[in-house]
């Protein structure tokens, strides 16, 4: 016993040293892509730690050594203004596969319409996208509002004063709300978060009415919450007993997708390593056990399907964007 | 009481040998970490997140954690000794344990950050240990009115931090808040100040402010005067007396009150709690005007406040998976790598886990009191090195800190480009505290005061219809109107004490 914890000391003090070192260790231009990774790979977040976006990318991180020549991947939380943050350090990063992030869909095709936009959706190279997760109607576990005719009648009750907490203006909720309002027929007052993290305290803590989320994040706190309505063609098997909007009479389809891209330049051998890496990762029974064991609606689609979505979304999400006259101010 | 039995439980599976190792090593790790500037806790975890893969559960979150703590023990070492504060949390601790450094008590300043730490970060952990799930919901009353409320009220010790010029001081605060303007508006989205640059749009990390600020600043300015009083008399006495001891308690206690319940808000992070315990001690004490002039009091203050910070961000980790500030989120990383979720079910599911490591943060204040108190001779004879060879070697401390952070050269040039500020500021006797209080709650300022707007319409009634809002707000006010009455009915107090401040 003694010797062994000499070992793991060594090989604890060891890894630290190298971990070190190796954060200051140049790379060399020539066969790059051949031996990539050779050192840490940074991985931008975009959101709060904690939140869902977060805690997904921490599940590939369990397998990324695995199939990067056993380097470590190391998290960069660039969080704030809905994701533009760090969706815009990925895009501005440098292009040699060191620096990888995760994005989200549609949040990146309604920024990038911004006309404070920092970046466009063809400035990604996108790797794979690893979850597609359906938006819900949520209110707190103990809210006087039992079901979606009872929201409805108490939005119309409060006369567009029903708080509903979204995650940043401009973004995916921001639009999901508009669309809700509009096929619903009422008006809420929208209140922006930073993170999901910090809106699901809000709503636990009943300072808000009522939020769009998405199915993983109400997972981690199911008994806190009572879910409303989702926003998908069908419903969903981890939550059988709650409707969909569409089955109520609503036709209100709404999702994120989230998934991994890197800066645009990209050395395409690198970017086909980093396809192959995600690929295999996103294949992985242990890793489809654990996305299940945190919540994550696991839906994997290759880097070139996954930016064929991206289009589609920016396709709607300008269509949505012009009809609300969201940019012009 | 089942927790008793549970803890015990949990000290069982702790101090087993591999347990109480790693723990060891977390402590001693979380000292250096501490001990360097910029390198804080949060890259140290980040660092050894790796080590999750290889290791189990138990040890790796045990390590991990006391990486966290221990942190915060080391961070008063160099504020105490040179004047940098080894994290944010350290900054108020540099006010007063400097001056004692140069007063030739060291010893004692380090001896009394090192005690306050232990007894702060044990009574905390018994807040922890016996009523997790009951404080946890005290962190749920908190919306975003009661978080502006909260930061109002932080704000409010600006007023005791301005020096001896209460425009120089309001003057600084005010450059804090428009350094933490620069970057992406945290809610729209809308760049500002940024010049369309990058790296000006994520921001400038306070980090970087603060190395700037007194790190290389306070070398630029020792360089100027030829020679820098190396300290040379005997070092009286290493640890605090008795009679030290029996005066810095009701601080120690008032303290761990303070540090642990505002812990348990995310958000709230050491550096904030460490600032407010500070000021709150000044303003109970009996000679308010010898706080800044070297007192063991300013250093057990925020000493305590920061560790029983570290031990109330467990309560909303464990509870509801809520990380209380960037280090505790990567924490959350780890307890996710394991599939440990973080909420109230963790208790219940993982008991053993939950326990062992409450159990071993006991163990590990333990170690970090008994590890930190020999330690003072060995860094209190560090005063007496000469500075010729001090600051090449805080110059290179600072811009591998700098670097740390987010491992980024611009953060090198914002450290360096602060120094210059600072220098500048000490020669126009602007005060630096000010600036890094307003700079490191001007986010949640900002991000609460517009929530709220969106709840309420508009309307500021928000702030005063709710209970918990209303309180806070009405005592930051009274505490604003009560230092702006002392000050201008003693002017000459407030002068005396200051004037020794800048040297």
């Amino acid at each position: 016993m003694k010797k062994n914890i000499k070992l793991i000391a060594m090989l604890v003090l060891a890894l630290f040293a190298a971990t070190m070192a190796s954060g200051c260790a140049g790379t060399k231009k020539e066969d790059a892509s051949a031996k990539y990774p050779t050192k840490q790979v940074n991985m931008v977040i975009a959101f709060t730690a904690g939140g869902s976006s977060d805690v997904q990318a921490r599940i590939v991180e369990k397998y990324w050594k695995k199939h990067f020549n056993d380097q470590p991947l190391v998290f960069d939380y660039k969080t704030g203004a809905g994701g533009q943050v760090g969706f815009t350090e990925i895009v501005k990063a440098k292009p040699d596969g060191y620096t990888v992030g995760g994005i989200n869909v549609p949040h990146i095709a309604i920024q990038s319409l911004s006309n404070q936009a920092t970046f466009k959706v063809d400035e990604f190279a996108y790797i794979a996208q690893v979850v597609a997760d359906p938006n819900l109607l949520v209110v707190k576990a103990d809210s006087p509002i039992k079901d979606l005719k009872g929201f409805i009648e108490e939005a119309k009750k409060k006369n567009g004063k029903l708080t509903v907490g979204i995650v940043g203006t401009f973004t995916a909720h921001h639009l999901a709300l508009l669309q809700m309002e509009e096929i619903l027929g009422i008006k809420v007052t929208p209140v922006p978060f930073t993170g999901a993290a910090d809106q699901n305290v809000a709503v636990m803590g009943g300072h808000i009415d009522a939020m769009i989320g998405n199915l993983n994040d109400v997972m981690r706190d199911l008994a806190k919450f009572k879910l409303i309505s989702l926003a998908s063609e069908q419903r969903h098997q981890w939550v059988k007993d709650v409707p969909t909007f569409k089955e109520q009479g609503y036709n209100f389809i709404s999702d994120i997708r989230r998934g991994f891209a890197a800066p645009k330049g990209i050395d395409p051998a690198v970017l086909n390593k980093l396809r192959e890496g995600f690929n295999k990762i996103a294949n992985d029974p242990a890793y489809l056990e654990d996305m299940k064991k945190i919540g994550q609606p696991e839906a994997y689609l290759n880097g070139d399907e996954f930016e064929k979505v991206t289009n589609s979304y920016l396709q709607t999400s300008k269509t949505l964007v012009d009809k609300y006259g969201l940019v012009k101010k | 009481m089942p927790s008793f039995d549970l803890l015990m439980q949990g000290f069982a599976t702790a101090i087993s040998p591999e347990n109480l190792f790693f723990a060891f090593l977390g402590a001693l790790m979380g000292t250096l970490i501490g001990v360097l500037p910029g390198i804080g806790p949060t890259s140290g975890i980040a660092m050894l997140l790796p080590l999750t893969t290889i290791l189990p559960p138990t040890p790796a979150i045990i390590m991990l954690a006391g990486l966290y703590y221990g942190a915060m023990y080391g961070g008063s070492t160099t504020a105490i000794l040179v004047n940098i504060p080894g994290e944010v949390a350290s900054v108020p601790t540099a006010m007063d344990g400097y001056k004692l450094a140069r007063k030739g008590q060291a010893g004692p300043a380090l001896a009394t950050a090192a005690i306050s730490s232990f007894v702060a970060g044990t009574l905390s952990l018994v807040g922890l240990t016996f009523f997790a799930p009951t404080l946890a919901g005290f962190s749920l009353k908190f919306g975003p009115p009661e978080y502006f409320a909260l930061m109002i009220l932080a704000l409010s010790v600006v007023v005791n931090l301005t020096g001896k010029s209460l425009v120089k001081g309001l003057i600084a605060g005010l450059l804090g808040f428009l350094i933490a303007v620069i970057g992406l508006d945290p809610m729209s989205g809308y760049a500002r100040f940024s010049f369309g640059n990058v790296n000006m749009m994520s921001g400038i990390d306070f980090i970087s402010v603060i190395i700037g600020l007194f790190a290389v600043s306070e070398v630029l300015s020792n360089v100027e005067t030829h020679v820098v009083d190396v300290y040379k008399a005997k070092l009286t006495g290493l640890m605090p007396t008795l009679k030290d001891l029996r005066q810095i308690t009701p601080t120690m206690l008032r303290s761990t009150v303070i540090g642990f319940f505002m812990g348990l808000l995310p958000g709230c992070s050491p550096g904030v709690t460490a600032f407010v315990a500070y000021d709150t001690e000044k303003r109970l004490s009996k000679h308010p005007e010898k706080f800044g002039t070297g007192i063991l009091e300013g250093v057990a203050a925020p000493e305590g406040a920061n560790n029983a910070t570290t031990s109330g961000g467990f309560v909303p980790l464990m509870a509801f998976g809520i990380p209380s500030g960037p280090a505790l989120a990567v924490l959350l990383g780890g307890f996710m790598m394991y599939g440990l979720q973080p909420g109230p079910t963790l208790f219940e599911k993982n008991a053993d886990f939950v326990w062992a490591v409450i159990a071993s943060m006991y163990i590990g204040n333990v170690m970090l009191l008994i590890l930190n108190l020999p330690l003072v001779g060995l860094w209190a004879k560090l005063v007496r090195v000469p500075y010729p060879i001090m600051a090449p070697m805080v110059l290179v401390f600072s811009i591998i800190g700098a670097y740390s952070v987010r491992g980024k050269l611009f953060d090198i040039g914002v450290a360096l480009f602060f120094g210059l500020i600072g220098w500048v500021m000490r020669k126009v006797e602007l005060p630096a505290s000010p600036l890094i209080l307003c700079l490191i709650l001007a986010t949640i300022l900002e991000t609460s005061l517009k929530q709220s707007l969106s709840m309420s319409t508009g309307g500021l009634g928000i702030f005063f219809t709710r209970p918990i809002s209303l309180t806070l707000i009405t005592v930051a006010l009274v505490l604003v109107a009560f230092s702006l009455y002392t000050r201008f009915k003693h002017p000459e107090k407030a002068s005396e004490a200051l004037a020794e401040e800048s040297e």
